[in-house]
């Protein structure tokens, strides 16, 4: 089915050349970061604020409220950051990687409102290492910005200075985790920090820092130009705005897909395509390894923050993973196990351990009693570890649980 | 410092704001676990051991991450806790080999107990041991490492990094397969000093010492006596274990200045001379040119007759002593009472001579006090920290750890030295001169000053003797050191130098550290002096953090000049002259006033010139090595030679030893009590661990001994600590210090009275000058007398390496520190190099015009053009054979920097 949905992140998607300048200036480009600057930082914070956007890489945390910690915390601070987490590294997740290679300029205005909103000068865009094209792509496009004073000093005479660079992730899933990401960022090996102190408090380089998904930034402009109240348009009053879904496995046309919130799982997977002739869909897995499985019964659950919390499940980033009836559960359970002790960074006791134990348990036949024992040590690990990596297994275990019969 | 009341189980606590949680629940005898945090070290958060819970927080959080808070009410025990403690202590053991093997400190161990673990069958979760890959490493020459003991707490990398400063140790790998490794492979290969901060502060095991792991045995270790290194200056605090008689561990002791725990290499593996089969075990005597084994009793009959004859054939001042820098403040103070009361002359001095008597020299006039101004730990905390001519990293390694921790937090540091040392790779500026033109240098940081009115004129005018007139003085010379000037002589950029001086006179504090590229030249007081002007007008002296101090050498060179050591000085550095003070100590030594000599004596070199020239004809030299120690070493074994009678009293048959009539087999100072005083004047306890070895007696028992035996006895004391009574008497500065105090205290001299806390830094309030103001006292530049020519075309420097200790007689005894470097080496410039033809390992003749030596040539860029160096450890290559005989005219202090050589291909 077409996607008929109305846009915002994917608005230029294929309607301008993604290295030309000029093709993004001309299709409304920089117009809400030029919207933006005329008006007081604490004003475009408001603007956040009542779009209700909230963060696109899984946490779902209120952007405006992130960005206004940030820009008050620690008043005698001269510096502040604006990083871009585009280390996109939950399994199944690809949406941030089209942004960054269909729309790259897109991500700069978002950044540089961003950093205006926050009073920063200088920004990171933190790109997973085996995204080849999307570094290009981005740096290309920092290059231009440069070029063409988008980027720099006196932007667009406007008075307001950035920079930006692009950082390369060193291929290690737990730095996608803003704590994590940061300390790899100052050139440190990628461990979790304690926390508190969050990046809003003391981030990069113990300054200030504000941590946001590519997705999240890139819905800025929009806000920025159209308004909050057009933003609110879509989606609903809780969710407001679309979300980028990446969808994958036993579907016609896995890809991304622009969707306003509320619209069900059925309508999403409907974009993609249907599954091969006699194949009925037994499991989906939502927001990648530390997702959900969630089973056909709740297909026509509306996409919503609220609508999953109801249902005692979560969006995440927005991968939706499909597996026909000829999966192997238990296989896939394997393999996402493996995957948590193949990126726990074995910093903390109870996920170095714990995810090994995990995975060694699930080499074991799938039984009632296996199953029960590994929720109870991935129930400890979520209590004790220091950060959300050792706190994810606990999330496909439970929902595995809930909805399949051993 | 802001006080809370927090409340933990209940129990009201009061502690320091911000304190760490977990430290103040363990004080307050809230036996909280935790296997990751370590009071030096920042918290990790690694082990989830020590949980608890705090009212209004959700869930657990780990106590060693947070900070005290007023009002703040924790749980420290409940059912709760208790359990998942057990759960997660039940996960470090599933993937360790936890048997306890009785060989090291275990923290793990009485866990495993308390939470009823030690049943494999108990525990809540397998073990994964077999499911990884173990990983030990025994590639290191002191420590090796096993990662199946290994709990990744991370105590070991932050050790390294946070209180050594070398961040040598990482992770390997990722997740379960992780694992400590040093550089990019493995401890053998990497930059690892072998300090063994890892091992100290390792709660498991994993990484342990090498030396007697065979036979060590911690359940039968009933004695851990703590003392101070027997090594260099800094006067670390260790902790001695013995096992059957034998020092079997060495450890820092963690709560206590100046070290907290940290040690170097030597002074954790360098500790095997004392209990070496070369020791001297009895008297030896000189008959028929051989030195044959002797009865203590023919032996002091022997050097009593020696010396009554030499006193009454030749007179009183044709005998000289060597006191020892390696010797206790009481023995040293015994000797020098000896030498005054039983010789009868002041002819005695001390290894401070050819070490820091030039910085002394010049801070004695110019501040008052011939010692360090600060105190350790106020090089992590100085604004900006000026190190010349001194490679702390390797001479005086823990010392330097507080200058890295310094730079760590932002501080400035500024390293000035010929050689590029390496503490260069951490500092703000390096500045590289030419041997020897350290005057030039500073009086052009002085024109800088001077010209960007950096002056503190508040302070000139204040409290400094005559301040405007001599700052006029001062500048008049400083304004001839333009910066063309200074480039010529030194070679220096004149930008580097400005913005040196900059960086030091705006800083907030400052402190001038110095070393033997300062003190060992023929200009030795004025270099320091040009500093020490410096100092003054940037008013960068009497406030916290600020001041100079020349970092001492010998584990107790401080102590042997305070001990009045000295051919001019009374103990506590009062003049020979004073009257008053001599009748003091005949009162207290009950002798007739006049028996005190006033006249000043010979200084150390002086000595052994008068030794050649036959003015002296008997010497008695107690723990040193002059053969090795004094320049030109041809010279000094003709003089020795030339002596009649040659008394050495030492450990081993030193290369001195050899040349002696009557050898005395003296202890160690693992084999006696005393106190010495370390760089920054804190005196410390020497603790007796091993009994002597054959007849080997303590030093302050045979000065008794010879004395009694000349039918001069020099009093009955029975212990140091009677000792060290009479020396309080005596030493005003001394006076408030007692071994009851030190039980308890740590304590700095100026100690006046009982009272006194004791002065971690002077002149807070005033100088000890007789006005109480610092002097200036305006320096030139003076060309070396010894330039390079055509016969001998290069300049040598010398110096120290971090494994070995001056003659190396203590440190050569160690098998674990010679792997870390055990030959003589010649560093020169790849110019150079390519010059004479020259490869990295080929063995050289290098001469001077006193003699020649062999060495193999190391091509380094450390060094300038022009200029090579040479460690003067070795016996087999002595660089002091090289140096010449000359003396700085204030402080008589030997140029060992600076001698002119060439190097001879070996066909």
């Amino acid at each position: 089915m077409e996607n008929k949905f109305p846009k915002i992140v994917t608005r230029r998607f294929g309607m301008i050349d993604p290295l030309s300048i000029d093709d993004f200036i001309q299709h409304d480009g920089f117009q809400g970061f030029l919207q933006a600057i005329r008006k007081s930082p604490a004003e475009i914070r408001e603007a956040i604020k009542q779009s209700g956007l909230r963060g696109r890489g899984g946490a779902a945390f209120p952007t405006g409220i992130k960005m206004e910690a940030t820009a008050t915390s620690a008043p005698q601070e001269t510096k502040r950051f604006v990083v871009c987490n585009a280390d996109e590294g939950e399994p199944g997740t690809f949406k941030d990687r089209y942004i960054m290679e269909k729309d790259p300029y897109a991500l700069i205005e978002g950044m540089l409102i961003a950093g205006y909103a926050i009073g920063s000068h200088q920004g990171y865009i933190y790109i997973r290492g085996e995204y080849l094209s999307s570094i290009t792509t981005i740096r290309h496009a920092i290059n231009e910005c440069y070029k063409h004073n988008w980027l720099g000093k006196n932007i667009q005479a406007t008075g307001f200075d950035f920079n930006l660079e692009v950082f390369i992730g060193g291929g290690s899933y737990v730095c996608g985790e803003e704590l994590t990401l940061l300390e790899s960022l100052e050139g440190k090996r990628g461990h979790p920090r304690i926390k508190p102190p969050y990046p809003a408090q003391k981030g990069l380089w113990q300054k200030p820092t504000l941590v946001n998904n590519v997705e999240t930034l890139v819905n800025l402009p929009y806000i920025l130009q159209y308004g909050a109240s057009k933003f609110r348009e879509y989606g609903t009053a809780e969710s407001p705005g679309t979300k980028l879904l990446s969808i994958s496995g036993s579907v016609e046309k896995p890809g991304v897909y622009e969707v306003p919130f509320g619209i069900t799982f059925k309508e999403a997977l409907d974009l993609a395509g249907s599954l091969s002739k006699g194949k009925q869909i037994k499991a989906l897995l939502v927001g990648g390894a530390a997702g959900n499985f969630i089973p056909p019964s709740l297909l026509d659950l509306p996409i919503t923050y609220e609508s999953l919390a109801e249902n005692k499940l979560t969006l995440g980033s927005g991968a939706i993973m499909v597996f026909e009836d000829s999966v192997d559960l238990h296989e896939l359970l394997q393999n996402i196990l493996h995957f948590f002790k193949h990126e726990s960074c074995g910093k903390c006791v109870p996920c170095r351990i714990g995810t090994t134990l995990l995975y060694e348990k699930a080499k074991e036949p799938l039984t009632q009693e296996n199953l029960a024992w590994m929720i109870e040590e991935a129930k400890y690990m979520a209590r004790t570890s220091l950060c959300p990596l050792g706190q994810s297994p606990l999330i496909p275990l439970q929902s595995f649980e809930r909805f399949f019969n051993l | 410092m802001e006080k809370v009341h927090l409340y933990i189980d209940g129990q009201e606590i009061i502690s320091n704001k911000g304190d760490n949680l977990l430290h103040v629940a363990r004080k307050n005898g809230f036996d909280i676990p935790g296997l990751c945090f370590h009071p030096r070290l920042t918290p990790t958060g690694a082990c989830r051991l020590c949980v608890v819970k705090i009212k209004g927080r959700p869930g657990t959080v780990m106590s060693c991450t947070v900070n005290v808070e007023d009002g703040m009410e924790v749980v420290a025990f409940d059912e709760e806790l208790e359990a998942q403690r057990r759960t997660t202590l039940a996960h470090i053991l599933a993937e360790i080999e936890d048997s306890y093997n009785d060989k090291h400190i275990d923290e793990l161990q009485p866990l495993i107990d308390r939470y009823d673990l030690r049943d494999p069958s108990k525990r809540p979760v397998p073990s994964i041991l077999d499911k990884i890959s173990r990983q030990i490493d025994t590639t290191s020459p002191v420590l090796q490492y096993d990662s199946g003991k290994c709990i990744k707490c991370f105590r070991c990398i932050k050790a390294c990094d946070e209180i050594q400063g070398k961040s040598v140790l990482s992770m390997a790998e990722r997740g379960i397969s992780s694992y400590v490794v040093a550089g990019v492979k493995n401890w053998g290969t990497s930059e690892c000093d072998g300090c063994g901060e890892c091992i100290q502060v390792c709660p498991t095991g994993a990484i342990v010492e090498k030396p007697y792991l065979e036979t060590i045995q911690i359940s039968k270790i009933k004695q851990k006596v703590q003392t101070t290194c027997p090594y260099c200056g800094v006067g670390c605090q260790i902790e001695a274990w013995v096992q059957d008689n034998t020092i079997v561990r060495i450890r820092g002791v963690e709560d206590k200045l100046p070290n907290k725990g940290r040690l170097c290499v030597k002074g954790r593996f360098g500790y095997f001379y004392t209990q070496h089969e070369e020791r001297l075990t009895h008297p030896l005597i000189r008959k028929n040119g051989k030195l044959e084994k002797a009865t203590w009793n023919e032996a002091l009959d022997y050097i009593a007759r020696e010396f009554n004859r030499i006193k009454q054939t030749y007179g009183k001042k044709s005998l000289a002593g060597y006191g020892s820098s390696k010797c206790t403040n009481e023995d040293n103070y015994l000797f020098q009472k000896f030498m005054r009361l039983v010789i009868g002359n002041n002819n005695m001095d001390n290894c401070a001579r050819l070490c820091q008597s030039s910085a002394v020299a010049a801070l004695m006039r110019s501040l008052g006090d011939g010692a360090g101004t600060n105190s350790i730990e106020e090089y992590a905390q100085t604004d900006c920290l000026i190190i010349v001519g001194d490679n702390a990293a390797e001479t005086h390694p823990v010392t330097s750890t507080y200058m890295k921790q310094g730079k760590r937090k932002g501080k400035k540091l500024i390293v000035i030295d010929p050689k590029i040392t390496p503490l260069a790779k951490y500092a703000d500026i390096v500045i590289q001169p030419k041997i020897g033109t350290d005057v030039a240098l500073v009086n052009g940081m002085l024109y800088y000053i001077f010209q960007e009115n950096l002056v503190n004129y508040d302070f000139v005018k204040n409290k400094v003797e005559d301040g405007e007139k001599m700052l006029q003085e001062l500048r008049s010379i400083a304004m001839k050191y333009t910066p063309e000037v200074v480039k010529e002589i030194t070679g220096v950029e004149p930008e580097l130098v400005r913005k040196a001086a900059i960086m030091y006179a705006t800083a907030p504090s400052a402190i001038i550290a110095t070393g033997m590229g300062i003190s060992q030249h023929t200009v030795g007081t004025n270099n320091a002096q040009a500093l020490i002007n410096m100092m003054i007008i940037t008013g960068q002296v009497g406030k916290p953090n600020s001041g100079y101090s020349p970092l001492r050498g010998q584990n107790n060179v401080q102590g042997a000049g305070d001990m009045g050591i000295s051919p001019t000085f009374f103990p506590g550095y009062i003049p020979i002259s004073n009257e008053n003070h001599r009748k003091l100590l005949a009162s207290v030594w009950k002798v007739p006033v006049e028996e005190i000599d006033a006249t000043p004596g010979l200084t150390m070199l002086e000595i052994i010139d008068a030794a050649e020239k036959g003015d002296i004809k008997g010497m008695y030299i107690m723990g040193e090595n002059p053969v090795l120690s004094d320049p030109d070493q041809d010279h000094t074994i003709r003089a020795l030679k030339n002596l009649e009678f040659l008394l050495v009293q030492d450990i081993f048959l030193t290369e001195t030893a050899k040349l002696a009539h009557v050898v005395l087999p003296a202890t160690t100072l693992f084999e006696k009590e005393g106190t010495v005083v370390s760089s920054d004047r804190r005196i410390l306890r020497i603790r007796q661990v091993l009994t002597p070895p054959g007849e080997a007696r303590p030093d302050w028992k045979i000065i008794l001994d010879i004395a009694e035996r000349m039918n001069k006895p020099l009093g009955t004391y029975h212990s140091p600590e009677e000792i060290f009574e009479e020396i309080r008497q005596v030493t005003p500065i001394f006076r408030g210090v007692s071994y009851a105090r030190l039980e308890k205290e740590e304590l700095q001299w100026p100690c006046y009275d009982e009272n006194s806390p004791g002065t971690p830094t002077l002149y807070l309030e005033k100088f000890s000058t007789p006005s109480g103001k610092a002097k200036i006292f305006p320096v030139e530049f003076i060309p070396q007398a010894e330039q390079p020519n055509e016969k001998f075309p290069l300049v040598m420097n010398t110096g120290r390496m971090l494994n070995q200790y001056h003659t190396a007689t203590m440190s050569r005894k160690s098998p674990y520190l010679n792997q870390y470097g055990n030959e003589p080496y010649l560093l020169v410039h790849p110019s150079d190099a390519e010059k004479y033809a020259l490869k990295t390992g080929e063995i050289v003749r290098v001469v001077s015009p006193r003699g020649s030596i062999t060495s193999k040539v190391l091509i380094s860029d450390q060094v300038r053009p022009g200029e090579t160096f040479m460690p003067w450890h070795f016996q087999e290559s002595p660089a002091n054979k090289l140096t010449r005989n000359e003396k700085d005219p204030l402080s008589k202090i030997a140029p060992f920097k600076y001698s002119i050589i060439r190097i001879e291909k070996i066909e």
